[in-house]
């Protein structure tokens, strides 16, 4: 069984890299320049099921489990990160929390669209006094008769700007303080959704990262997802799921940048030998290789234990933490080995560079993270 | 007229073996050059309905490629896999293979890649052909169905070549007639949890050993060795316009332009 398992990711990693390198390889710079986000490459994508990878086969989704998601998301941020992104939040914290939460009648209704990628999904939590104090929201719902009637300014929504389906996590029973936060789904086009300005960020630049305003917006009570205050709850499911899919993105531009290091240190000559010939560039492709392995083994142990149904919240914990700060080593090092040519645009590893420092700081800082493994350490070892 | 088709694939190993002789596993892949052949049968299923079945010999780990045939929408898979097929040259390959599709008969077409990416004799398809007796188109670029005969187009060098050729039938293809499709991650999965590979052996053919393997093939590689390419600068002489005259013209001589 264990050699089967290993073939058939084989497969969907060889797969994955070969669409990649000849979809997206290409454009990948142009679209980071230009801020575009790459339909053409997207709509082919979601024909392939890169948009539903979990999702049930009935809900026309790929049905795989966690380690293939990672692997696939692994093979995407190797060639374009933003690309990886934009996949990665629209499968765990979009999609996924549906599944999980919805109604049957709310997963008919968004499930299929969003798994084919006819549809993209967001989760929009962040508030402009709220990030890593994601109780500190202050959207509210308010019940109207069969409808909420909703106000919030939801920011950094990644996805934002190309969005239809979105989760968006309000109050609805202000006084009950966290317990009081729910999930309503919004559609583009409800009137009062409102898609803001674009960030103009330093790397995921094709990714159309912005703000969403719902001013009085009216929202279904049928958009509910779950029961009412069960936002945190929710809120933390796709987060845990989704620190799993950033693990991996880290862990596929830090292989993007190992290998644009090592192939450039078995070309550049200096002092009559290549760079990879000099101790202290193979002491930094050492360092690079050693991050990269490491990051995938935790990405995959998280990953195995999601598929096993056993808890994996320390896992993905641990995985996100450590992948996003390895790629910020990796791709430092890659820029470094280039030398000058690595602070140039007109090589890939400056955007491998600039794309990997978001990690640390997204789906969970890493400080964030250290609080929720250090409460695990004491749970576990403490007395 | 839906087709019963069968495409014959092999699994090679696109680099070269370490100073050890050994190859990893995950360097052995899908022949390139079966890929347009895969893709081939699926336009003519899409088109005219039908079956399709690949048949591959290899050893037993070798399934990958049938199972990225299963997800890419291919009917049946089998493995003809058999210690006592080891070391087998094309002709007893050929052998093996015919033996094993007259047990899968009836189909009405056979397609083979044009060659290997390892041994690149281009051999096999032929010959496996000629053990079945039945008619063959080599390098075909274009197939349609007209009534129950088989329409090929056959690029050779320059010149297209208009066949008709009578059902049950083989072609080989050439390598720049189709592009394989890409692989859905939902047809991955599909393929191992619904597809079996049948896995068949000597036995299951009815072939006497001493008719394959080393004993029944006449042809033995006694060494192989890479070729050492040294690397030369041509400059070409002139201004820009007779420079990219006398370019075009290189390449053109070598092929590598139409």
């Amino acid at each position: 069984m264990e050699t089967q398992l290993s073939e058939k990711l084989r497969i969907i990693k060889n797969s994955t890299r070969s669409f990649c390198d000849r979809e997206l390889r290409p454009i990948a710079r142009e679209i980071d320049q230009e801020g575009r986000f790459p339909w053409e490459a997207a709509d082919k994508m979601g024909a392939l099921g890169y948009f539903g990878i979990q999702a049930p086969r009935q809900l026309r989704g790929a049905g795989m489990d966690t380690l293939a998601y990672a692997t696939v998301i692994e093979e995407i941020s190797r060639v374009c990160a933003a690309m990886g992104l934009c996949v990665s939040v629209h499968n765990s914290v979009a999609l996924f929390p549906i599944l999980k939460f919805g109604s049957d009648r709310q997963k008919t209704r968004w499930a299929p669209d969003l798994a084919t990628g006819k549809k993209i999904g967001a989760f929009c939590l962040t508030e402009p006094n709220a990030g890593s104090d994601a109780s500190g929201i202050e959207a509210v719902a308010r019940r109207d008769g069969n409808a909420y009637v909703v106000n919030a300014n939801k920011v950094f929504v990644t996805n934002g700007g190309i969005a239809d389906i979105c989760l968006i996590f309000v109050r609805t029973a202000p006084e009950k303080g966290p317990r009081g936060i729910s999930v309503l789904v919004a559609e583009r086009g409800m009137s009062g959704f409102v898609v803001g300005d674009r960030e103009d960020l330093t790397g995921m630049r094709a990714n159309p990262v912005t703000s969403i305003r719902l001013y009085d917006c009216r929202i279904p009570s049928g958009n509910l997802l779950g029961r009412e205050g069960q936002g945190l709850g929710i809120g933390l499911a796709a987060l845990d799921a989704g620190r799993i899919g950033i693990a991996a993105q880290a862990v596929g531009i830090a292989q993007g940048a190992l290998e644009e290091g090592a192939r450039y240190a078995g070309q550049r000559q200096q002092f009559r030998r290549s760079l990879a010939g000099h101790q202290s560039i193979q002491n930094m492709l050492a360092d690079m290789a050693v991050d990269v392995e490491a990051a995938r083994l935790l990405v995959h142990q998280a990953a195995r234990l999601r598929d096993a149904g056993k808890p994996f919240s320390q896992a993905a914990a641990m995985a996100k933490l450590f992948a996003a700060e390895a790629a910020g080593r990796v791709t430092d090092h890659g820029v470094q080995i280039l030398g000058g040519y690595g602070y140039s645009k007109s090589y890939a590893v400056e955007r491998y560079w600039r794309d990997a420092r978001v990690t640390r700081i997204y789906e969970g800082t890493s400080e964030i993270h250290r609080m929720v493994i250090a409460r695990g350490v004491m749970e576990r070892y403490g007395q | 007229m839906a087709l019963k088709i069968i495409v014959c694939i092999k699994t090679v190993a696109l680099q070269a073996p370490d100073t050890k002789g050994r190859i990893p596993r995950e360097a052995y892949t899908l022949n390139p050059f079966d890929q347009p052949a895969l893709e081939a049968a699926l336009e003519l299923k899409e088109t005219c309905g039908g079956h399709i079945a690949i048949l591959s010999m290899g050893p037993p780990w070798a399934t990958a490629a049938l199972r990225e045939g299963l997800a890419l929408g291919i009917d049946r898979a089998v493995l003809l896999s058999d210690p006592g097929l080891a070391g087998s040259d094309t002709l007893a390959t050929s052998t093996a293979l015919a033996a094993a599709l007259e047990r899968l008969k009836p189909w009405d077409l056979l397609l083979f890649g044009s060659r290997t990416a390892d041994g690149d004799t281009g051999h096999v398809g032929p010959q496996t052909a000629l053990g079945l007796d039945v008619p063959m188109v080599t390098g075909a670029g274009k197939i349609t169905l007209a009534g129950e005969e088989l329409r090929v187009e056959r690029k050779a060098d320059g010149l297209v070549e208009n066949f008709h050729m009578d059902l049950p039938g083989a072609v080989t293809i050439h390598p720049g007639g189709w592009h394989l499709r890409e692989i859905s991650l939902g047809g991955i999965e599909i393929s191992y949890s619904e597809g079996t590979i049948e896995n068949w052996s000597l036995a299951d053919i009815g072939l006497e050993p001493d008719r394959v393997g080393e004993n029944g093939s006449p042809t033995r590689v006694f060494s192989t060795r890479p070729i050492r390419r040294d690397k030369a600068c041509a400059f070409i002489e002139g201004p820009p316009s007779e420079q990219a005259d006398q370019l075009v013209d290189q390449l053109k001589d070598q092929g590598l332009l139409d």
